[in-house]
């Protein structure tokens, strides 16, 4: 194994010991040896990948905020956070494959994507992250993109560092906006602000006119998406979100200004405003306007959508 | 039964609109099993099952899941299409690719069409695999020579060694449910609403056999059914002073402990309340296309 593959390795099966499945990483210890004793079979790989849920707890992973931040300190970008117990066995056996013969992961990957069950396509799309020659998976992260199982969609695009590093422009500007689409936290999908431009702003800012000529509301993290030079078009559409009643979008709209480096706007919107807008105006005003900080204002999952938003649709 | 619940053990799903989700989530459908079946023409090569069987196990589970069903599936070669050998073949090579996979709880449906011997070889060696995997068998009874193949269904079974205890006949009626009882199999019967059988059968066959061993399923599929066959005969047994014990133990229990056995079946996530997180209120391209998504508590029974 690489130092590199060693060390993400042996992170989860830390995390793992930690999280009291020591069953699971017995299990893990035994399949991985197996692997690098010799030649494993395509569709033995993805056996080992069904079988691990016999053996693996389906609970979240739960690994501790230091060990999170260890995480990002092994590869920028990776957060293990959502991670499930299952999961995390299923990334080992992959690493443990990419060990085994390089040359030849990108057949063996292809196969278990092809027998892939919902869990797995999981696990497989959160392991893109730490292979070697990413750039031969590429294509597979757009497919990632194109699925319409959510969960899938979230495992392949937010809290990973591949995205940003290796899709292509239309790849990546069609996850962001695909994110804002079906609501996924646009706020997760690592890397944002350093490959955020123009033309993902422009494509936001036709989805607000298309949503509001539909009598539709905004998703917060819309607003995300506008940075750098404010534009005249970005400015009114912020202003009518601002003068209107939904107050996490403004929220939203906000933080955006302060993206934007619209200090006055945001001063006389201080002046105006109250409670929670009144809050993030405030920390947005203190340069508290990272991809993060849409964090607080994303609609929460699970949450009961207001009676307005709910008719709004 | 102050809060009526069911498992519909036997719905392909694949072959049904979210209106049908909806309804059912909204009669009281909490778990359900879609077995592989054949899709009303035959298919012509082995991609073809793959991406259908890795729909089972992915695209269906998720679209069940939005509307607060558990899914799970039964993977298997269905008669008619064993009657194509040389495809038959290759689907079995794959087949164990997806049998061991999470939720999938059974083998099946397999079993007779015809009765050929093509039939009886593709059926033979997936009772073979089910038994070296120590798995649950969902049989498809005949619609034609019905009781002729439930029997031999049985026999062959037997003769392979399956646990009668993992055993489930489906479609059974008033004709062939005293070969099954006997054989110490589960009886499951099929409520279709024209055709086999109806629930008002299926009311006068617990009174007289009681339902120690009975599932009950809607079968639904592409063709004329009801995916809340279930739920009705539920309602139909109770007003027909069928004791609650005995309709729990048909519409939910039974179906529960038979494909429970597959270790694939988390009783208590079960049985917990069900929590819709659907996230679509803003989505257009997912099976909820602007309508207020349902982010709600327990589904309404
Ligand atoms: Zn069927």
């Amino acid at each position: 194994m690489t130092e590199h593959l060693q060390g993400v390795d042996q992170w989860i099966r830390d995390a793992l010991v930690v999280g009291g499945h020591s069953k699971a990483v017995e299990w893990s210890d035994a399949e991985i040896r197996r692997a690098s004793g010799g030649e494993l079979s395509d569709a033995s790989f993805a056996q080992t990948l069904s079988l691990a849920s016999r053996f693996a707890p389906r609970g979240r992973l739960e690994p501790s905020a230091e060990a999170c931040e260890a995480a990002a300190g092994l590869l920028e970008g990776w957060n293990p956070e959502r991670w499930t117990g299952l999961e995390a066995v299923r990334v080992r056996w992959v690493l443990a494959r990419a060990a085994a013969d390089a040359d030849s992961l990108p057949g063996a990957i292809e196969e278990a994507f092809r027998f892939a069950d919902e869990g797995e396509l999981c696990a497989l799309y959160r392991s893109l992250q730490f292979l070697p020659g990413p750039e031969r998976f590429a294509w597979r992260a757009g497919e990632g993109c194109r699925t319409n199982m959510m969960s899938v969609f979230e495992a392949n695009g937010c809290d990973t560092a591949f995205p940003v590093a290796h899709l292509d422009d239309v790849g990546w500007r069609q996850l962001c906006v695909k994110a804002l689409f079906s609501g996924a936290p646009l706020w997760r999908v690592s890397g944002f602000d350093q490959r955020v431009d123009a033309e993902l702003g422009r494509m936001a800012l036709d989805l607000v006119e298309e949503r509001r000529a539909a009598g539709r509301s905004i998703t917060p993290e819309l607003w995300m998406c506008l940075r750098g030079e404010p534009t005249p078009r970005a400015l009114v559409a912020l202003d009518a979100e601002l003068g209107g009643d939904d107050e996490l979008s403004s929220c939203g709209a906000a933080l955006a200004l302060g993206r934007l480096g619209c200090q006055d706007r945001l001063r006389v919107l201080e002046a105006s405003s109250s409670g929670r807008l009144l809050e993030t105006t405030r920390s947005a005003l203190a340069g508290h306007h990272a991809q993060a900080a849409f964090g607080a204002v994303s609609i929460p999952e699970g949450a009961t959508p207001t009676p307005e938003q709910a008719s709004a649709d | 039964m102050d809060k009526a619940r069911f498992f519909d053990p036997h719905a392909h799903m694949t072959s049904r609109t979210t209106d049908d989700y909806e309804r059912m989530a909204a009669a009281g459908v909490r778990a359900l099993i879609e077995p592989a079946f054949w899709l009303g023409q035959p298919r012509t090569n082995v991609g073809s099952f793959i991406d259908y069987y890795s729909s089972l196990v992915g695209w269906e589970r998720f679209r069940a899941s939005q509307f607060g069903i558990t899914h799970y599936c039964a993977i298997g070669l269905n008669s008619k299409e064993a009657n194509d050998e040389g495809l038959a073949r290759e689907v079995l090579e794959i087949l164990p690719r997806f049998a061991l996979k999470e939720g999938v709880v059974a083998i099946g449906e397999i079993g007779y069409d015809e009765i050929t011997e093509a039939e009886e070889k593709a059926y033979q060696w997936q009772l073979q695999f089910a038994k070296d995997h120590d798995m649950v068998v969902m049989v498809h009874s005949p619609h034609r020579d019905k009781k002729r193949g439930i029997i031999r269904s049985l026999d062959v079974a037997k003769e392979i060694g399956i646990d009668m205890e993992k055993l489930v006949i489906d479609h059974n009626n008033e004709e062939t449910v005293e070969d099954v009882l006997d054989a110490g199999a589960w009886a499951a019967f099929t409520i279709y609403p024209h055709t086999k059988m109806g629930s008002q059968r299926m009311v006068d066959l617990t009174k007289k056999y009681g339902a120690e061993r009975f599932i009950v399923d809607s079968s639904c599929d592409w063709g004329v059914s009801d995916p809340l066959s279930v739920p009705k005969t539920a309602k139909m047994m109770l007003d027909q002073g069928v004791s609650p014990e005995a309709v729990e133990q048909a519409t939910w229990g039974n179906a529960a402990k038979a494909y429970g056995y597959s270790g694939q079946i988390d009783m208590d996530a079960l049985g917990e309340a069900v929590v819709v997180d659907q996230r679509e209120l803003f989505s257009d391209n997912s099976v909820l296309r602007g309508q207020p998504a349902r982010v709600d508590g327990e589904v309404p029974n």
